[in-house]
């Protein structure tokens, strides 16, 4: 039985009426129609679902939906404002850090998510906190190069 | 770098990039259409056996479905994935593995669809299995296929579960070895791969009032998907229209039908959309990945290091069907290498288990993982050191190919220059530590390809391709396109496509499509070109041959301020003779161009946990003229990865009885992770080739290919086991420091019998 529940989504509250099995990224995707996060295993170990739940990374396949009631969530649907990209992914652009795209929306995420804590990091504390998501593409050496390339912009525009 | 270019040679963020990095780019999973259902399906849960009953009735009344199908609702034609036609697209009556699809449901959504399937009653009845596939080439094994010289397309005769036999031959080999001072011989033995895309198998199927029937893909051959289900389904290819939406990964898997004909059915029955979108597990456990390939390898060296004679007895698994074709390894068997004498066979064995996919290369990476051990333990054997062994017996110019292709200019010997140098072979290093090589070979990609180019009234284009973009191959285009026409790539607009747009076009694998689409393109733009110089000349007055084209005008060479630039000539196109300008070009196949590349790896091995860390990992490879260095080096990253994946964690177990996939998830089937790599290091090597799009050749095949043995051959060097079977586990790499690393039994005297070959 379907019930009400209330997210703050990029910004915007929005009040659905969700099964109570439902994750969040099939709320999120299947009623929200953001689909931008991606189900990759649906068994949290590919990090595609990533969003920021009170600005912390979560895969969202391992949310229950309603254990985010009130929460604030942020999709990659939410980080390009009207003024372009954000840092991170005008720096996944620019460095290649992408090939099929299909794990991007999660690694951006997690990437943002750390970088608001640790705008300084070395690379290897880049390499442990993208440890979560799997890319079949890239080998990960240009997704590392853009997340450093991030944080520096990020450190010089502050 | 200095270039003579002024697009290429440069590098260019994806055009697809913006989508990707906002979550917009549409995946075959993001359909959602108007009263759209649900697909889920039932597997087998036997390996060989008679459906004996299905009963669909109380799967069929639950509330919320719409629709349930088994094999007999399909027409009763046979389908392969190459000539052998060797599979029901369901099974009518017999299942072959465990996992194999044997009835699909339509509901409003996924749980109740999934509720159903769980109402569906089967009954089996067990039939003899075979699952390892050294037992299954023997006389007194079970038989997969009692049929098999019944179907369409079987054309050997050599044994009840051998799907293909390739062999290739050259020479006096029996005598070759008794000529030589030396003889080594190896039995290799690599695991069953996952291709390990992260976008699951999916695809929403749709049928227009019209009849017509949509398929939203996630597939790398659109065509293809598109001519396989006109013939399960029996339904005219021009009533069928395949829409290839953003591919999240495929590396192979997605090159044929996968499961687009359930949902397609499924939606024929209804009259409504329907989505399948696969779950971990059954991208695992349905959808064909590699199977473990079984290598006998011997040489006959002389004292110098020449190698005089080579013999290699593959066996590759193909599990319930030939799902990849004849594998592509037999080519393979002499690597990089000129022999003089060989004896070549790779045998395609069937077993009761998933059937067979594709994968970067198909069997490649199995044969140069015995390929470049044993050059290793052919140096080790004469005295040598791995590298001059390598580079006395590499490939020339002018030498002939197994395929009996001349090898042309190429950039081999450069490629194991730059690896020398960068890692500072030969090094000597403490126990422990140690470096190894690997010389890998593919060849460029081949097969029909096609581009249209349409001026538009701004003086930019628009281009028009069948191909899916796998690798940023549409980026890639489009830099061709510009360079070709002499304008920016912002200038250049790549069209987004399906069966119905876009002019017909082969698979996108085989790392064909910037060296044979790319060709395509290149023509277009230079059929473009003529036709606006030939417009150019007719406006202006003056012979075709006193104009150049340069920078998006066309001008006289005499007199540069009198010209036409492409926005004029596009708007008097549309009263011209000719009409608006459209440049096109075709092609089917493109001559034999190989590429080269040499890797090192530099290793430590853990004496008391067996584990290898991978310090260092360098690639060389000749890419030819790199069209987009930023997109070649992802190709040349992405690749290793795959590589030493397969090398180190990657591992497809399946049951010894059932044949049935053990580890079906990410947990437990383990890919790299960033945590896990050093930085890649590559060296690009750039000699032009002679054919294909300004000296492109292709990149993305090799990388992957020479990881296993490079890691293999550093962890000989580190510790001194040779470890001939992959992965190199620290389970595996202990057992060996621990003197239990036992010969793979292989009777290779049975298959030389079986061809009438004297044993030695």
């Amino acid at each position: 039985m379907k019930q009400p529940l209330n997210l703050n989504i990029n910004g915007e509250n929005r009040l659905m009426l969700v099964e109570p099995y439902y994750s969040l990224l099939d709320c999120l995707r299947d009623e929200a129609q953001l689909t931008g996060a991606k189900k990759g295993c649906d068994e949290g170990d590919c990090g595609a679902c990533t969003v920021l739940m009170d600005g912390k990374p979560v895969t969202s396949c391992l949310v229950l939906a309603h254990s985010a009631h009130d929460a604030a969530i942020t999709t990659i649907e939410g980080l390009a404002g009207v003024d372009g990209l954000s840092p991170v992914q005008k720096a996944f652009v620019e460095h290649g850090g992408l090939q099929c795209g299909f794990c991007i929306p999660g690694l951006i995420m997690s990437a943002t998510g750390f970088l608001q804590d640790n705008p300084d990091p070395t690379e290897e504390d880049v390499r442990f906190a993208i440890g979560g998501n799997l890319c079949r593409c890239t080998g990960y050496q240009r997704v590392v190069e853009a997340v450093m390339a991030a944080a520096q912009e990020i450190r010089e525009t502050r | 770098m200095t270039t003579q270019f002024k697009v290429l040679e440069r590098n260019h963020p994806r055009v697809d990039a913006h989508d990707k990095v906002t979550g917009r780019a549409a995946y075959a999973s993001d359909v959602y259409l108007p009263g759209m259902l649900a697909c889920k399906l039932l597997p087998s849960t036997r390996n060989h056996a008679r459906i004996v009953r299905l009963d669909i009735s109380k799967a069929a009344s639950h509330p919320g479905v719409r629709c349930v199908i088994t094999g007999t609702d399909f027409p009763d034609i046979r389908y392969g994935s190459g000539a052998l036609r060797d599979r029901y697209v369901m099974p009518r009556e017999v299942v072959n593995f465990v996992g194999e699809p044997i009835a699909a449901v339509a509901a409003d959504d996924e749980a109740t669809a999934q509720e159903a399937i769980e109402l569906i009653e089967v009954e089996y009845e067990d039939l003899p299995s075979v699952v390892n596939p050294l037992t299954a080439i023997g006389s007194d094994a079970a038989t997969v296929h009692p049929e098999l010289e019944e179907y369409e397309g079987y054309g050997f005769t050599l044994g009840h579960n051998v799907s293909t036999l390739l062999d290739a031959d050259r020479g006096d080999v029996d005598q070759a070895f008794r000529d030589a001072d030396v003889v080594v011989e190896d039995v290799y033995r690599s695991q069953g791969i996952n291709q390990g895309f992260l976008e699951p198998m999916a695809c929403v199927a749709d049928v227009e009032a019209n009849g017509r029937l949509v398929v939203y893909a996630s597939t790398q051959g659109p065509y293809q998907i598109r001519a396989a289900l006109a013939g399960v389904l029996e339904v005219p290819v021009s009533r069928i229209r395949v829409v290839p939406m953003e591919l999240g990964g495929g590396f192979g898997a997605k090159l044929r039908l996968a499961f687009e004909a359930f949902p397609a059915l499924l939606a024929m029955k209804t009259g409504r959309p329907v989505k399948l979108v696969n779950t971990r597990e059954e991208v695992f456990t349905m959808n064909g990945p590699r199977l473990p390939v079984t290598n006998y390898i011997r040489s006959g060296v002389m004292r110098d290091g020449t190698i005089t004679a080579r013999e290699a007895y593959t066996i590759f698994d193909v599990g319930a069907y030939l799902g990849a074709g004849p594998n592509s390894g037999i080519g393979h068997g002499i690597g990089a290498y000129r022999v003089p004498n060989f004896r070549l066979r790779s045998y395609g064995v069937y077993t009761n288990k998933i059937y067979v996919g594709s994968y970067r290369a198909s069997g490649v990476a199995d044969m140069t993982f015995a390929v470049e051990s044993h050059m290793d333990r052919i140096a080790h054997e004469i005295g040598m050191d791995p590298y001059d062994l390598r580079v006395k017996n590499a490939l020339r110019e002018g030498d002939v190919s197994v395929s009996g292709a001349v090898v042309p200019t190429n950039g081999l010997m450069e490629t194991l220059e730059a690896i020398k140098e960068k890692i500072d072979w030969p090094r000597d290093l403490e126990d422990g530590h140690g470096v190894g090589l690997a010389l890998c070979e593919w060849r460029s990609g081949s097969g029909p390809s096609t581009a249209s180019i349409s001026v538009n009234d701004d003086g930019t284009v628009s281009l028009l391709t069948g191909s899916v973009d796998i690798s940023g191959s549409d980026t890639s285009l489009a830099a061709i396109a510009a360079e070709a026409l002499g304008i920016p790539m912002d200038q250049v607009v790549v069209a987004k496509r399906d069966t119905d747009l876009a002019p017909y076009t082969g698979q996108s694998g085989g790392s064909r499509i910037v060296y044979s689409q790319g060709t395509a393109v290149q023509r277009a733009a230079e059929d473009t070109v003529q036709k606006l110089v030939a417009l150019a000349a007719e406006r202006l007055g003056v012979p075709e041959e006193a104009l150049d084209c340069e920078d998006g005008r066309v001008y006289v060479m005499d007199n540069e301020p009198q010209g036409l630039t492409f926005a004029q000539l596009a708007a008097a196109s549309i009263t011209s003779r000719g009409g608006p300008i459209i440049g096109t070009a075709s092609l089917s196949s493109m001559p034999y161009t190989p590429v080269f590349a040499a890797q090192a790896a530099e290793v430590k091995v853990d004496r008391k946990t067996g584990q290898v860390r991978l310090l260092r990992y360098i690639q060389a490879q000749d890419v030819g003229t790199p069209i987009n260095p930023m997109a070649v080096e992802g190709q040349l990253d992405g690749g290793v990865v795959q590589g030493i994946g397969r090398a180190l964690t990657e591992d497809q177990q399946f049951d010894p009885e059932t044949g049935a996939v053990r580890n079906p998830s990410f947990a437990s089937y383990l890919m790299p992770l960033a945590i896990d790599l050093p930085e890649l290091e590559n060296v690009l090597i750039n000699v032009p080739a002679p054919d294909g799009p300004f000296g492109a050749r292709a990149v993305a095949e090799p990388p992957g290919f020479g990881p296993p043995a490079a890691i293999a051959n550093a962890v000989y060097d580190a510790v001194g086991v040779r470890i001939k079977e992959l992965p190199l586990s620290g389970e595996r790499v202990l057992s060996a420091l621990n003197g239990q690393n036992a010969d793979i039994d292989f009777d290779v005297d049975a298959l030389r019998r079986a061809e009438g070959i004297a044993a030695d």
